[in-house]
């Protein structure tokens, strides 16, 4: 990755849920950063927080019960300023949104509106976001327009709402709506969709799960957002649906320069598609750095677990490598490593001190206290000191 | 090799049961959590109290209990006024002495209907849903039917052919409400057969009584219970409405039959007739609701707000 | 029609026996319409299956959504009647090669001798002849666990109550005994007596999986069908699930039907692969033939579709294309033909099949057709409106894999094209060697996985 400004700077984030049973801590002291045109994966498994951190980027998390704690979440404008979206007005967010960084979700079923027709909704965002594109192609100016361009992209099919626009002749509102049907074409076809007219006016419960998928990347990238932020995009697809789906998303990507935060909970699919990744565990971040380096020589112990617990054909049956215990959970959690109650080279020091995220070299990080008092930080995991002996050596 | 010694073995039986109780009084503490449940159960209680202890509370009339005791010195007399603590009607009649008897009549009512059509309702509902094809298709256009016509006017309508007395009134109101459960079992235990543990049961071997009694009655009940605790309360009101329109035994300690005795008198501003009464229907009805939405929110994850 | 031999799966090295085998099975859901509730149509969950469960070991059932292998699985559960077709139960070789010997003749060309061992093998290993209490013995025998811990477990009974049920329904122990039973069922999955009097809802994923291993158990079966045991669990979890079945297979002599999508963990688990599309079985082998040298394109689309965590997928990736088509009027001949990247005139292209695949990738092209006339299902002459349409028409179906311009199945005319496809019939699982099956008739003919 060549040495560019980042696009993205999360620092130190932290966001909280408040519950009966008490407030959890969602994500703890989350920092990271996303450079343009790469891809980078956040992993983890259920309850790491990675959907958190995702929805915190665009400030998607409810608040109530949600809170952001701490944090800033500083998005790299045109002119090398950054606004932190957690604090910017709600209308400069909005703005933001669909525009600079979109987002997918898991299951396209529920992220589409069952009651509009696919066109519409793809109308909706051109109108908010691409008023003055709508305008000129239709040859209509004005400042009223904008205005009405919105109206007519969330109202498409009324032809009494149509009737209602007094404000430019009938000609010109057939205008309107070709320019904006022609945007929403171009977007379907440029996802693979063949027949993007016909798609345009079916309703979402009448397309199959991939082409529902489709759509919703054609809305996100709509309007060609600087970061895309896919959300476990695949996980409710069949496997060969998915590798269509993501090529599609890569091949968009090649061709817009877009860069990619993408959830996931499938290392496999992280070394086909990631530039980059960050393994979160209970909340923090515990590893990063090129995808095909961590997952070839983990330096994490949950990393390693994770991977050491993936069935693959070489592994003797009943052997595979399983992480004893279980996530604790994050109600007022104490302040320590979270993963010392499972981790084999876990000593004293792990239950008392909060692990921060070291360089390992310029483009490797891991939160572990081992690493904080190894001499060389560079060291294989295995020539780390073991149990033993890393007891002694804290307790010294 | 068990880890329980047999003497620990033995109280198993009993911890089941207590673990079960645990389990209702934890469920119970988050129903009191919510303030307008609480205050709706306050009410229910209170009117519970003056049903059960109506003859302590005043004396009982004779011959019928159910009517108001006349005071022909002092008709029309507002409250406070010569012993009568909420006045009297245009027969003299004691107004407290009608709110009083009238929660008995209203408790007898509204217990009568919801259990009987809790019963009938959950036995044809769980029939259609439970046997499925044509007796549930058959089953179903009879509830559409009963659906179509609105439940105040069936009621009406059977009660006037029935001939105007209170138990009539239960009657209609039995004959009306029961649709409305065999609807909402039928639907919960489509829904819940579909779950694995149904099929889980089957593949184990139990028997379709079994497995009604044991997996699909239990967590299809939930909404039929909120649905219930809601009725308490509507029956009232419907029942009030029929006896307003005359549909009771005149003179009867009912309360709508008292809002409509009243209702002559508040041309000439003897309000507290009618106002009593209806405040006691309102209250009744009121208290009801809040405690089935208290339950819903609760027992019903769903309605959970986001 | 009567079924050739060879058209019948069985295993060759299952010396142990079989613990269930299937002929032929089919599972017919019908499709009502309108007021009257009219059958229009069938949905075809499962369309002629044959297979045979090794005694010991564990057959892999893998396929998307849609293919029919949760449906196959409740047929053999018990939990659905097939609509056609047998399940034979606890086979020992000789008894498979005698019924497959029998199923080829027709009822007029047997001699008494052979009815009577026919009634007699029915009698004794048929489901749906067998007595009543042979019947029950076998759903004792087999018993199921679910993917969804969460809806498999009954929300309102304690794990006492649902880990027990299996053993009062059939009336094994009661009271003491039972909870002794209960708690030995609890240890053996990793759980233990304190877990006996709660709820599943205060259990995590892996542990409510386990407390379901633990009822699947508790009438010591002999063969357990796991439907997406790990698919909704975590990683890590899925791990220490996955290992505590294999233990409980060595120490119990369990046989297993896994059910999954996941083909990491089929190819794990599994000794013997089924792969199904659409209801039928296109591939069915040793896991690792399968994998390494899979015989069906399907077979090999899934393996190249799947990401892996090492190495690189030798040669070209295969890809799907189009979508899965309606299982009320699946293709004709191999029911992948449409999608298939290999696919050629003679794997069962029919008119609608073109003319349907045809509308779903370029629609511009379809709306050229003026007319089509059908001599019948594999013939027709389709008309355009110009001469061109009609040439990119012969050059998208030959982009199809339907067939080459110069081709006796399609010739263009003008403005018209005259298809003939040849009449064939539904793919069949052949035997390419002992114990590897494939429905590709372009393998059967190949005699291995044709090039791209």
């Amino acid at each position: 990755m060549p040495d560019q400004e980042p696009l993205i700077k999360v620092e130190d984030l932290s966001v909280r849920f408040h519950s009966s049973k008490g407030v959890a801590h969602a994500v703890d002291h989350v920092s990271f950063e996303i450079f343009p045109s790469e891809t980078l994966a956040l992993v983890g498994e259920t309850g790491c927080g990675k959907s958190v951190t995702a929805r915190s980027i665009i400030r998607l998390v409810p608040e109530p019960p949600g809170e952001y704690a701490s944090g800033r979440v500083l998005l790299k404008n045109d002119d090398s300023t950054f606004t932190d979206v957690l604090a910017a007005p709600m209308k400069q967010v909005r703005a933001i949104r669909g525009d600079r960084i979109s987002m997918i979700f898991q299951d396209p079923g529920k992220a589409l509106n069952p009651a509009l027709t696919v066109g519409r909704q793809l109308a909706e965002v051109f109108g908010e976001h691409r008023a003055s594109v709508i305008l000129g192609d239709a040859g209509i100016g004005g400042a009223k327009a904008g205005a009405l361009v919105r109206r007519i992209a969330q109202q498409r099919a009324g032809a009494l709402s149509r009737g209602a626009y007094s404000l430019v002749s009938r000609k010109k509102s057939i205008a309107l709506q070709k320019s904006i049907d022609d945007l929403v074409i171009r977007a379907l076809a440029d996802t693979g969709i063949p027949n993007p007219r016909k798609i345009m006016n079916s309703y979402p419960h009448e397309l199959s799960g991939g082409m529902k998928q489709r759509v919703m990347i054609a809305q996100a990238l709509a309007c060609d957002p600087d970061l895309l932020i896919a959300d476990e995009p695949t996980t409710a697809l069949d496997v060969t649906i998915q590798a269509r789906i993501l090529e599609l998303i890569h091949q968009m990507q090649q061709r817009r320069g877009t860069a990619i935060l993408y959830i996931t909970h499938d290392l496999s699919l992280v070394r086909e598609f990631a530039d980059r990744v960050a393994v979160m565990y209970a909340g923090r971040i515990v590893e990063t750095g090129p995808a095909r380096e961590v997952l070839a020589s983990p330096q994490h112990p949950y990393t390693q677990g994770l991977l050491a617990a993936i069935p693959r054909s070489q592994t003797p049956r009943g052997e595979l490598a399983a992480i004893p215990g279980s996530v604790p959970h994050l109600i007022d959690p104490p302040a320590q490593c979270h993963f010392a109650s499972r981790c084999q080279w876990a000593a004293p020091a792990c239950s008392r001190d909060v692990p921060r995220l070291l360089s390992l070299s310029p483009k490797r990080e891991v939160a572990c206290l081992r690493f904080e008092q190894a001499a060389d930080r560079s060291s294989a995991p295995e020539d780390m000191p073991i149990r033993a002996e890393f007891e002694r050596k804290m307790t010294s | 090799m068990s880890s329980l010694s047999s003497v620990e073995m033995g109280s198993t039986k009993q911890s089941v049961a207590s673990v079960k109780w645990a389990r209702r009084r934890e469920v119970a503490r988050e129903v009191l959590q919510n303030p307008l449940t609480v205050i709706g159960l306050v009410i229910i209680l209170l009117f519970l109290l003056m049903a059960i202890f109506a003859p302590l509370l005043t004396e009982a009339n004779q011959p019928d209990p159910y009517q108001s005791p006349r005071d022909w010195a002092n008709i029309d007399s507002p409250p406070g006024v010569a012993g009568h603590v909420l006045g009297t009607d245009s027969q003299g009649g004691d107004l407290l002495y009608g709110v009083i008897w009238g929660s008995r009549l209203s408790l007898q009512l509204s217990l009568t209907v919801v259990i009987s059509t809790l019963v009938i309702g959950t036995i044809i509902g769980s029939l259609a849903a439970m046997r499925g094809g044509r007796l549930d298709n058959f089953l179903m256009r009879v509830v559409d039917v009963f659906l179509s016509i609105p439940e105040l006017i069936f009621a009406l309508a059977i009660a006037a052919v029935l001939g105007p007395s209170f138990r009539n009134i239960i009657l209609a109101l039995v004959a009306v409400f029961w649709v409305k459960y065999a609807r909402i079992i039928r639907g919960e235990i489509i829904r819940v057969k579909q779950a694995e543990y149904v099929a889980a049961a089957r593949v184990v071997g139990d028997s379709t009584w079994n497995i009604y009694r044991k997996d699909v009655l239990p967590n299809a009940v939930t909404p039929l219970i909120v649905q219930a605790t809601l009725d308490m309360g509507n029956v009232v009101l419907i029942g009030a409405t029929l006896s307003f329109i005359g549909l009771a035994q005149a003179g009867l300690t009912e309360w709508g039959a008292l809002v409509s005795a009243g209702q002559s008198g508040l041309l000439a501003g003897h309000w507290w007739v009618s106002t009593f009464a209806g405040l006691a229907i309102v209250l009744w009805a009121l208290a009801f609701n809040l405690v089935g939405d208290g339950l819903r929110d609760v027992l019903d994850p769903k309605t959970e707000g986001r | 029609m009567i079924p050739s031999p060879s058209s019948v799966a069985t295993d060759y090295d299952m010396a142990s026996g079989a613990v269930v085998t299937l002929n032929d099975v089919k599972v017919h859901y019908p499709v009502k319409e309108g007021i009257l509730q009219r059958v229009t149509g069938q949905v075809r969950a499962v369309d002629g299956v044959d297979l045979t469960i090794t005694r010991g070991k564990t057959m892999g059932l893998v396929g998307e959504s849609g293919c029919g292998k949760t449906t196959l699985g409740r047929v053999i559960a018990g939990l659905v009647s097939p609509t056609s077709g047998d399940l034979w139960l606890d086979l020992n070789p000789e008894q498979q090669a005698e019924i497959q010997r029998l199923r080829a003749l027709s009822p007029s060309a047997m001699t008494v001798a052979e009815r009577e061992i026919w009634k007699k093998l029915e009698a004794n290993h048929r489901l749906g002849s067998m007595s009543r209490e042979k019947q029950r013995k076998y759903r004792r025998n087999c018993q199921v666990v679910f993917q969804d811990a969460f809806s498999s477990l009954n929300p309102r009974q304690l794990v006492r109550e649902i880990v027990g049920r299996p053993l009062r329904v059939h009336k094994e122990a009661s009271g003491e005994e039972l909870d002794r039973r209960v708690i030995e069922l609890l240890e053996r999955v990793g759980l233990g007596a304190q877990h006996m009097l709660r709820y599943p809802h205060q259990f995590s994923g892996g542990q409510r999986q386990r407390i379901s291993i633990a009822r699947a158990l508790a009438l010591n079966p002999e063969f357990v069908i796991l439907d997406e045991p790990t698919s909704a669990l975590d990683v890590s979890v899925q791990a220490q699930i996955l290992n505590l079945l294999v233990e409980l297979q060595k120490d119990l002599g369990l046989t297993y039907l896994f059910i999954t999508h996941d083909l990491g963990v089929v190819q794990h688990m599994s000794d013997q692969i089924a792969v199904m599309y659409l209801g039928q079985i296109a591939e069915y082998g040793p896991t690792d033939q399968v994998f390494n040298s899979p015989l069906h394109p399907y077979s090999r689309i899934l393996r190249d579709s799947n990401p892996t965590l090492e190495g690189e997928v030798a040669g070209s990736k295969w890809e799907l294309s189009g979508t899965v088509p309606n299982p009320i009027n699946p293709p004709r001949g191999c029911r992948l033909h449409p999608r298939c990247p290999v696919a050629t005139a003679s794997c069962g292209w029919s008119v609608d099949d073109l003319l349907f695949t045809v509308e779903d990738r370029t629609p511009a092209l379809y709306e050229t057709i003026s007319g089509v006339e059908r001599a019948s299902d594999f013939q027709a002459q389709v008309m355009f409106e110009s001469d061109d349409a009609a040439g990119e028409f012969a050059n998208t179906a030959g982009q199809l894999g339907a067939l080459v311009a110069s081709d006796q199945a399609l010739s263009v005319d003008g403005k018209s094209v005259t298809l003939r496809f040849p009449e064939v019939s539904d793919a069949a699982l052949l035997p390419m060697s002992p114990g590897r099956w494939t429905s590709c008739t372009r393998t059967q003919t190949m005699g291995k996985l044709p090039p791209s």
